[in-house]
């Protein structure tokens, strides 16, 4: 077998592998636009007989998205602000000191990654309940869900930190400039772009979460759009085309946020910052 | 020029946990000279180098720099420059912030940070690239920019860590006579690392020799070449390195019989006790091709290298024998040489202690 043809059966399996991955995206698209009868229709048409591009308004003002996706937008800001905030200067902290204490505060970093967030979830309502913070639920999810997506944030960060050299700080340190003005001036600025990354891979999760919010926000007026999809499907739903609108209005801006990104991200998560 | 030295160094120790880094250091620095501190890697200099600048905190011992006890002082607050090995340019700025940064940390205003900018660009001969980032120049460029970060500070003292190691070797003889024409212009107090025994060699006015923490020798130059104090020194200065051979004084104490085949005898400049155990430095460039009765030993000739300039002659015995001639020679391996060496080439060590006798 020569290697072209290897290059082209290898890059037809790659992009097989990627179809039957990315089916259920494509059949949410479909059936988004589909009518009511035309998508329980046997056999299922690939493409919408006549595209029902009414679903996505009729949606939006009957499930009232906009206070769902608004919430959405609040939770996943306040949780990236405030993961960045207090992230950052951790994942420094990690990267620049090396000792024992480093060495056990990265492994309970590691450890928190572990735990599964429909496991935290009861000691999280029961601690929140208890400091009244369930009467500011929305904020109660940025708190919860900063801690969870802090590891995550942390460890990448660092890496990012670590790719500086530290040399450039003590150039600055020797130029006049003080412990937290190096960190400031030079290696905040150099880390810039893996701290982007990181922050805009926090916020598509923020964005996407549920099982925080489903627990802790009662109110469907501060509820976000993950847990507003949920309450859309009902045990005995069968508007699935309008369902299915719902995940894509929902869906549609972090994935063309994410396909804008994408070469950036990859760079950021790949290499350092650096040269 | 002020009669106190810039730098002053007494007992400095350094402990990193349970490794001496630095053992009972002492130096002084007179205002304007130009020290290299040498030695293998590991020996210490860099660390004391970084305990100058603040970087690195000292255990024991005064550090004086320019009559103030710098011990605990922030680096900031010390008024030094340091050129490091890796150049570290800040990369996300300009030559011109770079060069300018420690004024614009100074708060001074633009227009005079600027044309001080200006003036270290037109002596290191970067006007032309004042709006480049780091990335676009060239290694010796990024060296420039370096030493004109710490020119444009007027700093007490220049602190230079191996700025050279990563250049190619002809760009490397270059900077050197740049730095050293920079510094006779300048009259700045510079401290200046390096591994290389060359580059200490031909750039200071006083070379301090370091081996695990400790000073083992330091004087000018010349005097390191001419007198080394033990025999780490000897072997470390010169190049190619100093041939050390055993040998045994004979009946007269003038001269000594070496452990080499067939036992020459060779006069040693100086008088010692008969039959004290010494070992004899025979530096290669002092060995002279000689034959008949002006041949003190002989050898049989292993591989001759030639530079053109200069030929290198090695017999690989027990212990290896190297000899530099200058311009060429008909001596082909295989051959038997004779050698000769005027008794105030020899140097004489004690072999238990390794110092010079």
């Amino acid at each position: 077998m020569n290697a072209s043809l290897r290059n082209w059966l290898l890059l037809a399996v790659a992009l097989g592998l990627a179809a039957l991955y990315l089916f259920p995206l494509y059949w949410m698209y479909v059936t988004s636009l589909k009518t009511g009868s035309e998508v329980f229709a046997t056999p299922p048409g690939f493409v919408p007989r006549d595209a029902q591009w009414d679903n996505f308004p009729y949606v939006w003002s009957v499930r009232d998205m906009g206070s769902y996706i608004w919430n959405s937008l609040i939770i996943a800001s306040g949780t990236t602000f405030l993961t960045a905030a207090l992230g950052t200067g951790c994942a420094y902290v990690l990267a620049r000191y090396r000792n024992m204490w480093i060495d056990i505060g990265l492994f309970l970093i590691l450890m928190l990654q572990v735990l599964p967030a429909s496991l935290m979830i009861t000691p999280i309502f029961v601690g929140f309940s208890q400091f009244g913070l369930l009467e500011t639920p929305r904020l109660a999810v940025i708190l919860a869900l900063t801690a969870k997506t802090m590891p995550f944030f942390v460890v990448l960060v660092r890496a990012t930190f670590m790719s500086v050299p530290s040399e450039l700080e003590e150039a600055a340190l020797v130029d006049g400039n003080s412990r937290i003005g190096a960190f400031f001036a030079i290696a905040l600025p150099l880390a810039r772009n893996g701290i982007l990354v990181s922050a805009i891979l926090i916020f598509m999760q923020a964005f996407g979460e549920y099982v925080y919010s489903k627990s802790i926000i009662q109110s469907p007026a501060l509820q976000p759009a993950s847990v507003g999809l949920n309450a859309f499907m009902g045990p005995n739903t069968n508007e699935w085309n309008n369902i299915m609108a719902y995940a894509s209005i929902y869906v549609t801006p972090i994935l063309a946020a994410f396909v804008l990104l994408q070469r950036r991200i990859v760079a950021g998560l790949t290499s350092g910052a650096l040269k | 020029m002020t009669a106190q030295p810039q730098i002053e160094l007494t007992n400095i120790d350094k402990h990193y946990g349970s490794f001496h880094a630095l053992r009972d250091i002492n130096l002084t620095i007179e205002n304007g000279q130009f020290v290299a501190l040498v030695g293998p890697s590991g020996c210490g200099k860099s660390t004391l180098l970084r305990s100058l600048a603040g970087l690195e905190s000292i255990s024991g011992g005064t550090m004086k720099i320019a009559g103030d006890v710098m011990n605990g002082v922030p680096p900031r607050k010390r008024d030094v420059a340091m050129v490091f090995q890796s150049y570290a340019l800040y990369p996300h700025m300009s030559v011109l912030d770079n060069l300018t940064y420690s004024l614009r940390l100074k708060r001074r205003p633009k227009s005079e940070a600027e044309a001080a900018a200006n003036e270290v660009a037109a002596t290191t001969g970067l006007q032309k690239l004042l709006r480049r980032l780091p990335r676009e120049l060239s290694g010796g460029q990024r060296q420039r920019v370096a030493m004109g970060r710490a020119i444009i500070r007027h700093p007490k003292a220049f602190l230079f860590d191996e700025p050279l190691s990563n250049l190619d070797a002809a760009l490397r003889v270059h900077m050197r006579k740049e730095i050293r024409a920079l510094h006779d212009r300048l009259r700045a107090t510079s401290v200046y690392v390096t591994h290389d025994q060359i580059e200490a060699m031909t750039m200071a006015d006083h070379v301090v020799v370091m081996r695990e923490g400790v000073i083992e020798q330091q004087g000018a130059p010349l005097e390191l070449y001419d007198r080394p104090a033990n025999m780490f020194v000897a072997g470390f200065i010169g190049s190619p390195a100093m041939n050390f051979v055993d040998g045994t004084v004979d009946g007269s104490g003038t001269g000594a019989r070496l452990a080499l085949p067939d036992e020459p005898s060779i006069q040693i400049g100086k008088r010692l006790e008969p039959g004290r155990k010494i070992t004899v430095g025979l530096r290669p460039e002092f060995l002279q091709l000689a034959s008949g009765d002006e041949a003190a030993l002989h050898l049989s000739v292993t591989t001759v290298e030639s530079t053109g300039s200069t030929t290198y002659i090695s017999s690989l015995g027990e212990p290896e024998i190297v000899v530099v001639v200058n311009g060429r020679t008909d001596v082909a391996a295989g051959d038997k040489i004779g050698l000769a060496i005027a008794p105030e080439n020899v140097h004489a060590f004690d072999p238990e202690t390794g110092k010079a006798i």
